[in-house]
């Protein structure tokens, strides 16, 4: 029996009735992808754990930390995962507490970039991911991020919209390839902008991806790993790249929310789901990266991981400071240089 | 109406209060509240920069003018085309008009998202069109990511509203206006323009404000087929709540198309009812 309520809105939350109320109950809020896997791997265990319920609340995250927000009050989300930038913003408008790591068990396994990526201990990462560049061997090599502007390569790619969150990261690499690193992004935009014809979209779900790709529609276009195991299983010669400039990538945390009264349970989950035993269960599931370092898995789940000590330190990741402050300033230059 | 059938109107009024409440308590408070933010100015104070600013931006005009060029155009090929789709169904006999009115309607019943993922695979460089092209040794042409995409989906994701609108029109046209208009020597172009046009105003009106409303507010349709490429007033709301958080102009584009629905729905009417006293 599934003891839990998978809630979209807040106002469902306030008319839901409090009808199978246990001792104890967590509220989380984390991304809407791969709940399933979740619910078998991460949730149910949990709840027959410790005997408590652990409703679920998923959503984009621009909602999920609106929601957290709107409620500062009275906090009705106890733990909540985002991206290392979401988690910068939020702690910075106070809607988060210290994450109390002495009661976490597992908090020494973890790589040391996801210790405390924010630098005040409200925010753990959970899941890494690279980005790259896949594209169809049979049509090009890619080795360097500025190959996307090629003219082998032109009417044949897709970019990441600067309001995903490849975007940046992959404009920042693109700027490495033509030598400029400045965090403004405007070299690569500039740039960009000049080839913009030539770039099929701007896209914003990476799930459609895949699809193009099949179409001939696209033959390389910068991703996150997360998304690879589509392009590895469509029959197409399709190679992830290793671009001279080497890979980017993300960093997803998980927070506390300031004040929620349910901080032991929630500490609790977190340690629940830092553990080497989920972790490797959500690794060998394809579902997140570990951030845990002593999980090991198989070739099979590895390959299409972001995986290991190495890979994880030569990712070059733009810093969430670099993306909150200038994340306004991107979408506006955007707008002037590249979707005109 | 309601003092006929109930005797008196207070009765009539009080059994609308339970649906005006609900409507007026969760829709017109909230959207009120909603897109009052559009008139706070910077310092707090009505202010109306909010859409001066929206109407500066040359990038937000485009998008402004690339939505009402789609919306009409999908509206006035939607009628074009609705006129001979509900001609031809209203003049089969009963059996076969209703097994084909199913087919007019089915793809109501069908997603929209896999209305247009189909339209994502068919238009594609490898897709049914491209490949009918390349036996006429055509090189194959982009369309996805084009205004052209957006069109032909929203033109197929609407359509079926105008001919419903006006299949009921036309049903309700006396059956022998036609064949007396042909008789008293009416050439088919006549005929349209003085006898159905005029009879069948009403389900244009609806069929038109469905399909332009319909066409101004899709989402998935311009999100999938245009892309960012191709930002239409719904898909650049979007992507101001969600990325930029900039309610403030989000609500400006919200109430933009309310006014621009509205608009068209004043339009369409007018032209009903100027041509219906010119043909009385």
């Amino acid at each position: 029996m599934l003891k839990r309520s998978l809630i979209a809105g807040a106002s469902v939350l306030a008319l839901a009735p409090a009808a199978n109320a246990q001792d104890c109950e967590l509220t989380i809020s984390v991304y809407s992808f791969a709940q399933d896997e979740f619910d078998e791997i991460l949730y149910t265990p949990f709840e027959e754990e410790t005997g408590c319920e652990v409703i679920v609340e998923t959503g984009n995250s621009v909602e999920r930390l609106a929601k957290i927000a709107a409620n500062r009050e009275s906090p009705v989300i106890d733990m909540a995962v985002v991206s290392v930038h979401d988690a910068l913003e939020a702690s910075r408008d106070g809607l988060l507490q210290p994450i109390d790591t002495d009661a976490l068990e597992n908090f020494d396994k973890l790589y040391d970039l996801a210790k405390d990526p924010l630098g005040n201990g409200e925010a753990i990462g959970y899941t890494f991911y690279a980005t790259s560049i896949a594209y169809r061997t049979d049509k090009v090599e890619v080795t360097s991020w500025g190959d996307l502007l090629s003219d082998e390569l032109a009417g044949n790619v897709a970019f990441p919209d600067v309001t995903t969150n490849q975007g940046p990261p992959a404009l920042y690499m693109l700027g490495k390839a033509l030598g400029d690193d400045d965090t403004s992004l405007e070299a690569p935009m500039e740039a960009l902008g000049e080839h913009a014809d030539d770039i099929v979209t701007f896209y914003v779900r990476s799930s459609q991806l895949a699809q193009l790709m099949m179409q001939e529609e696209i033959w390389a276009a910068p991703i996150g790993r997360f998304a690879w195991g589509q392009f590895k299983d469509s029959g197409l010669p399709i190679a992830w790249a290793e671009p001279e400039e080497g890979q980017t990538g993300g960093l997803n945390v998980m927070v506390m929310t300031a004040n929620n009264g349910n901080e032991e349970l929630a500490t609790r989950f977190m340690d629940y789901w830092l553990s080497t035993e989920v972790q490797t269960k959500l690794a060998e599931g394809l579902v997140d990266s570990p951030a845990n370092a002593e999980v090991t898995v198989s070739d099979e789940a590895a390959e299409n991981l972001t995986y290991g000590a190495e890979t994880v330190a030569q990712l070059d990741l733009l810093p969430p400071e670099a993306i909150v402050d200038n994340r306004d300033a991107w979408i506006e230059q955007w707008n002037a240089l590249v979707v005109q | 109406m309601s003092s006929s059938v109930f005797g008196n109107r207070t009765t009539g009024l009080s059994l609308t209060l339970p649906a005006a409440l609900f409507a007026a308590a969760l829709f017109l408070v909230p959207v009120a509240i909603l897109l009052s933010e559009a008139f706070v100015g910077p310092e707090g104070g009505f202010s109306l920069s909010a859409y001066s600013d929206f109407f500066a931006d040359p990038r937000y005009r485009a998008v402004f003018w690339r939505t009402l060029k789609l919306g009409v155009l999908v509206t006035l090929t939607a009628a074009i085309i609705g006129y001979v789709a509900a001609f031809a169904i209203v003049s089969l006999p009963p059996k076969s008009r209703g097994r084909i009115f199913g087919l007019v309607i089915l793809p109501l019943m069908i997603s929209p998202v896999a209305r247009t993922y189909a339209w994502l695979v068919i238009l594609g460089r490898t897709g049914i069109v491209n490949e009918t092209l390349g036996l006429f040794g055509i090189e194959p042409i982009r369309f996805l990511f084009t205004e052209t995409a957006v069109f032909i989906g929203l033109l197929q994701l609407f359509m079926p509203l105008m001919i419903v609108s006006l299949i009921s029109a036309m049903e309700n046209m006396p059956s022998d206006a036609v064949p007396a208009a042909r008789l008293l020597g009416a050439s088919w172009v006549q005929v349209f323009l003085r006898v159905i046009l005029p009879l069948t105003r009403e389900g244009l009106v609806i069929g038109g404000t469905l399909v332009f409303t319909g066409s101004l507010t899709a989402y998935i349709t311009p999100a999938i087929l245009g892309g960012s490429k191709v930002l239409m007033l719904e898909t650049l709301l979007y992507q101001r709540v969600t990325v930029a958080r900039d309610f403030a102009s989000a609500s400006v584009i919200a109430l933009i198309l309310i006014l621009m629905c509205f608009g068209a729905n004043l339009v369409l009417r007018r032209l009903a009812t100027v041509k219906r006293r010119t043909a009385a």
